[in-house]
């Protein structure tokens, strides 16, 4: 293990904070009501927003009636895509893909609406009772057009189109190709392949959207307060559509209550309350009930894949092929455009195998629903499906194990830095290390051993390994997205000490519950030389560094932890000089911890303190000319970015009677690198393996065939709760990267691997039916008349 | 989701409550414990002119044994009842459904009142109505009326009260029985069931002397099941029982298919726990599962 810092004689005897599990430092205002999220606001008299929704999936918008609305007591004003056509810029998701067709994202629908929920009118009233009241007075008149419920539906002859101006309503296709996988199939020792389906579900965050714009007439300013993890994306985009400079825009990401991706794109309605509290010079409100929060943020998934592996004799994979058909909804989002989550599973299949040959191909089309955008994993939750389902078929077929197969097939140590065939590089990372601490934590032979006692009882039990591979930290060289024009690849940190001795360390990254405000000040708190607990960290606002996008694709640790390495040490570089001066001593013998420099081996000290004082307010300590602001500020870009794995196994038991599932163990063995908190890391891991869960067992939005949301409240969608969550157990495999302070990013894996490995696990214990499981969440309903159809299929062997 | 606009009233007796709703023209709605009510009105789909709110009215708040039945008040709450000793004695199968009533916050403003009224076909205190063939006490403008539970429950979310009428208080008869079960699936712990079934016995020198078993999930309302019951009486107690309970009480329902489940899911998982509930019945005297 290596790092990049000078080692120094006292090393041993200080405590360091990088790597210590440092209770949360924002807890203690979250967990005691004293947080603050967009909707406890309140500014001056404002006022507040509804939306009238489409209740159509696709429909022409003959005329809107809102004469009434207006007149409705409250009501200050009501908007259609008309009213405000002139104030503002439609935002594009521009993306130089070939073959992509961006649909311009508007603040109302204008013409058309195109999917159940779609924002249409807004009224503005002195209270959410009045406007809603008045929403019920406007008529819309719509002329119904025929709705496309499934992306099959989409692509077939004559089928209806969503944008007429595409002339298709495939809205992208992409390919991407490594070697001749045709040939490698034909002389593969064993084929395997299937249909895969994931289908749609809700990132559902505690917190539904929330915005409050609060307008300053004496500049004709906005501040947006808004539950967002992209404020800086968000400022930059609203300033060039309402064409306010960035010093009249400012955009603030206060505490928010989870994201998963669904508060990660610009939504319509940001631009809208900016553009109403502009034209009435007033300050708006708006939260999204749980029903608009389902209905109309960003959903996730909803792809089916056609894939096929080949081995050879030897269970090594030469060769994967996958058309992967995304259901991605009916408008791109900003910036991140409809390619992110589809285009993903085809850069992400081969995963952390080393597999000869590679075609994936993929399109996204559009259909009557909320698009689709970033939802923890991105992508990877259904490529590591299919690769790992793909796995275990081949490791059957071959009479393998399926935890030898993986060790076969995985890329080795020896291997890094590997480039798979979508062009992604894996730098040096513990793939094979997390395979075997994993099956180590697990008691894997044991577990084989209880399954055949289980079995011989004629229990359903099994056992389901996931492993895969995500890359983490994107620098400037890669977009985040698909052919995306704005950058994702640096971020700012911006330290200060201020005349009172404080620190203040600004960031633009926007923790959304990572517990960035704890691990970020445990990096300057060790780089700096400080106390942990005189350094206060803010993040999420634009005002306080010129440029940033914010919290998304596990970068904040790796972008934010680099920037705040390295202003860090800027800082620390100053304080020496003025110490110095005070000390008499040469910089070089200087060292700086816990909040003072020190002369080595002596007892001779300054605290920050009397720096900041000799710096700022005693005028005749030091010099003029070495009076320097105690500030520094450093933009760090990773280029490529940073890889991170995990293995993940569950022994899952299928209940006959029932049809559920419980999971009797879970382990999970991860590489994120240098860990700077590890009881985060195991919070981070926990969750999103409780979101995995979801997605292999519970959680499917379920439109019907006229595009109509069914499941639309937390009644219909169901979500795992705390008894559903089994206790986990999870190994650490501290790899360091290449990256500033050794950092890989972490905060999306768990939902990666534990659809597989349940999927996997399920496959596994109802094998001795002969039961595959190709598509997920697996839901009682499904295992039922799966098992129904292997009863009838065995009753038809025994009748022949 | 707000509601529309109401007008809030208070009353402080069951007669005040009888007027205020009387005045209110059928545009009156009684409010309990809101749990079933406020998200309705949230989303509009109820709109009442007049909420008139049941809490101050704190007689409508007891559970009593009243000769061979034991009462309980419609106001008393979800979590009284599973903590009633009282309860726990005379009527288990009730106090074992309790714990499968949504969660401790729900429990703790829920009312029994307000969940039969309410009627949901998948609610444990509304098959427990059924199960212990209850009779629900009402008041209205010509005063008060006995109603039995079986005729109470019409059809899905839909009881025969007149606008006007309160549910006051509901009597349990106490059944003479020595072995009980109540089986309960659903998708998580605390959500409306997926299927449910309980069954209780008295056996008797050569089988089983009388049997009630009543189920929910499976039909527009909760339901009792006495064919099924007559039959466990006629046959003997031998190995096969449990297996042709199974098949009888399978073949008493055809529930629909609906988001959760389909109907034959519905079905098979009545059919198992069934089968499951009456090993249980059986084998033990009084044991809770
Ligand atoms: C998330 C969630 C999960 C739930 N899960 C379950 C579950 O698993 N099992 C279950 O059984 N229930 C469940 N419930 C419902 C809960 O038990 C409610 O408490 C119950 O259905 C209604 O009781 P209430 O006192 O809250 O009635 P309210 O909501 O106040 O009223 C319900 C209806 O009854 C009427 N009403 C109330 N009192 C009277 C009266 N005395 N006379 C005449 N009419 C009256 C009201 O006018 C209204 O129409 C759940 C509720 C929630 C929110």
């Amino acid at each position: 293990m290596s790092s990049d810092r000078r080692v120094q004689p006292s090393d041993v005897l200080r405590p360091r904070h990088v790597g210590a599990p440092i209770k949360r430092t924002e807890d203690l205002r979250l967990l005691t009501g004293r947080g603050e999220y967009s909707a406890d606001r309140k500014p001056d008299r404002a006022l507040h927003v509804a939306f009238l929704r489409s209740g159509q999936p696709h429909a022409r918008i003959a005329g809107i009636d809102t004469a009434a609305a207006e007149a409705a007591p409250g009501v200050v004003a009501v908007f259609t895509a008309d009213s405000i056509a002139d104030d503002f810029k439609a935002v594009i998701p521009f993306s130089r893909m070939p073959n992509y067709y961006a649909t311009p994202i508007l603040p109302l629908a204008s013409g058309k609406v195109r999917y159940v929920g779609e924002a249409v009118v807004a009224v503005i009233a002195t209270s959410r009772y009045l406007a809603e009241d008045a929403l019920e007075l406007i008529e819309v008149d719509y002329e119904p057009l025929k709705a496309i419920s499934r992306a099959e539906l989409a692509v077939a002859d004559g089928a209806p189109l969503l944008h007429e101006a595409a002339g298709s309503n495939v809205l992208l296709a992409r390919e991407f190709r490594k070697g001749d996988v045709a040939a490698d199939l034909k002389v593969a020792a064993v084929r395997v392949g299937g249909r895969f389906e994931m289908t749609r579900k809700a990132p559902l965050a505690l917190e539904p959207r929330s915005y409050t714009a609060e307008y300053e007439k004496r500049r004709d300013a906005i501040t947006l307060y808004t539950s967002s993890n992209i404020p800086g994306i968000v400022r930059d985009a609203i300033s060039e559509s309402l064409g306010l400079p960035g010093h009249r825009l400012r955009v603030v990401a206060p505490d928010v209550g989870g994201s998963f991706g669904s508060k990660g794109s610009l939504y319509p309605e940001e631009l809208l309350i900016c553009i109403a509290a502009r034209k009435l010079g007033r300050s708006l409100k708006w939260t999204a009930d749980r029903l608009e929060d389902v209905s109309s943020s960003s959903q996730a998934f909803a792809e089916i894949v056609d894939a096929e592996m080949g081995f050879d004799a030897n269970g090594v994979a030469t060769s994967l092929q996958a058309d992967v058909i995304g259901d991605v909804g009916a408008y791109s989002i900003y910036p991140w455009t409809c390619g992110l989550e589809p285009v993903q599973v085809v850069s992400f299949l081969p995963g952390p195998y080393k597999i000869g040959s590679y075609r994936g191909a993929v399109r996204g089309v559009a259909t009557c629903k909320p698009p689709t955008g970033p939802y923890r994993g991105v992508g990877r939750p259904i490529s590591t499906f299919v690769a790992e389902r793909l796995m275990d078929l081949g490791a059957k077929a071959l009479g393998l194990d399926p935890l030898e197969i993986r060790r076969r097939n995985l890329v080795r140590s020896e291997d890094f830095p590997y480039r798979i065939a979508s062009g992604i590089i894996w730098d040096k990372t513990g793939f094979l290390e997390c395979l075997e601490a994993a099956a180590e934590a697990v008691g894997y032979q044991q577990l084989r051993l209880r399954q055949a006692d289980a079995r011989k009882d004629g229990r359903l039990f099994g056992i389901g390994i996931a492993t895969y591979a995500e890359l983490t930290g994107i620098g400037s060289r890669i977009a985040v997205a698909p052919g995306m024009p704005i950058n994702t690849g640096s971020e700012t940190a911006k330290i200060s000490i201020d005349s009172t001795g404080a620190i203040t360390a600004a960031f633009g990254v926007a923790s959304h519950g990572q517990g960035l405000e704890t691990t970020l000040a445990q990096i300057i708190a060790d780089d700096l030389g400080a106390k942990f607990e005189d350094i206060s960290v803010i993040q999420g606002d634009s005002d306080e560094v010129p440029m940033s996008t914010g919290t998304y694709a596990s970068r904040s640790a790796v972008l934010g932890g680099g920037a705040a390495k390295h202003a860090s040490f800027l800082l620390r570089d100053k304080i020496k000089r003025v110490a110095s001066h005070l000390l008499e001593a040469n910089q070089d013998d200087i060292e700086v911890f816990g909040g003072q420099a020190v002369v080595i081996g002596t007892d001779r000290a300054v605290t920050f303190r009397q720096v900041a004082r000799a710096v700022y307010s005693d005028m005749k300590t030091l010099p003029v000319e070495a009076r320097e602001e105690l500030s520094a500020s450093y933009t760090y870009d990773p280029i490529n970015g940073t890889t991170a794995a995990a293995t993940h196994i569950a022994a899952v038991e299928v209940d006959p009677a029932t049809c559920f599932v419980k999971i009797h163990k879970y382990v999970v063995a991860e590489d994120c690198g240098k860990i700077i908190n590890p009881m985060i890391v195991d919070g981070q891991v926990h969750g999103g393996v409780a979101q995995g869960i979801g997605a292999a067992l519970f959680e499917e939005l379920i439109y019907d065939d006229d595009a109509q949301l069914l499941s639309a409240s937390l009644v219909d969608y169901v979500i795992p709760s705390a008894p559903e969550v089994p206790v986990m157990e999870v190994v650490h495999i501290e790899s360091e990267s290449a990256v500033a302070g050794g950092f890989r990013g972490m905060g999306e894996g768990g939902t990666i691997g534990a659809p597989a490995a349940i999927a996997n696990a399920i496959a596994d214990a109802l094998s001795p039916l002969g039961i595959d499981v190709s598509i997920l969440p697996m839901t009682p309903e499904r295992i039922f008349k799966l098992m129904e159809q292997a009863r009838f299929n065995s009753r038809g062997k025994a009748d022949e | 989701m707000k509601p529309a606009r109401f007008e809030y009233v208070a009353p402080a007796s069951v007669d005040a409550a009888v007027e205020t709703l009387l005045a209110a023209n059928g545009e009156g709605k009684l409010l309990a414990g809101g749990q079933s009510l406020l998200p309705l009105l949230n989303f509009r789909m109820a709109r009442p002119a007049v909420l008139v709110d049941l809490n101050g009215i704190k007689e409508l708040s007891f559970i009593e044994l009243r000769g061979e039945s034991v009462v309980i008040g419609a106001l008393t709450r979800h979590r009284e009842i599973e903590h009633s000793p009282l309860i726990a004695s005379r009527l288990p199968v009730m106090s074992a459904a309790m714990r499968h009533v949504a969660h401790l916050a729900i429990r703790n403003r829920g009312t029994i009142g307000g969940s039969l009224s309410h009627a949901d076909p998948a609610a444990e205190l509304p098959m427990m109505a059924m199960f212990y063939a209850a009779r629900l006490t009402v008041q209205g403008p010509a005063g008060r009326r006995t109603i039995a539970a079986k005729d109470f429950f019409v059809d899905a979310l839909t009881n025969c009260l007149e606008p006007e009428e309160i549910v006051v208080e509901i009597e349990f008869p106490i059944p003479q029985h020595d072995g009980w079960v109540f089986e309960e699936v659903a998708r998580r712990f605390g959500d409306f069931a997926l299927a449910s079934i309980a069954v209780s016995i008295r056996r008797g020198q050569s089988g089983i002397e009388d049997a009630r078993v009543a189920a929910m999930g499976v039909a527009d309302t909760p339901l009792r099941l006495e064919d099924v019951e007559r039959r466990l009486c006629e046959i003997e107690i031998d190995v096969r029982m449990p297996d042709r309970f199974c098949e009888w009480v399978r073949s008493s329902v055809s529930p629909n298919s609906d988001l959760h489940a389909s109907g034959e899911y519905r079905k098979h998982l009545l059919g198992e726990l069934a089968r499951r509930a009456l090993k249980t019945a059986l084998a033990a005297k009084g044991d809770r599962r």
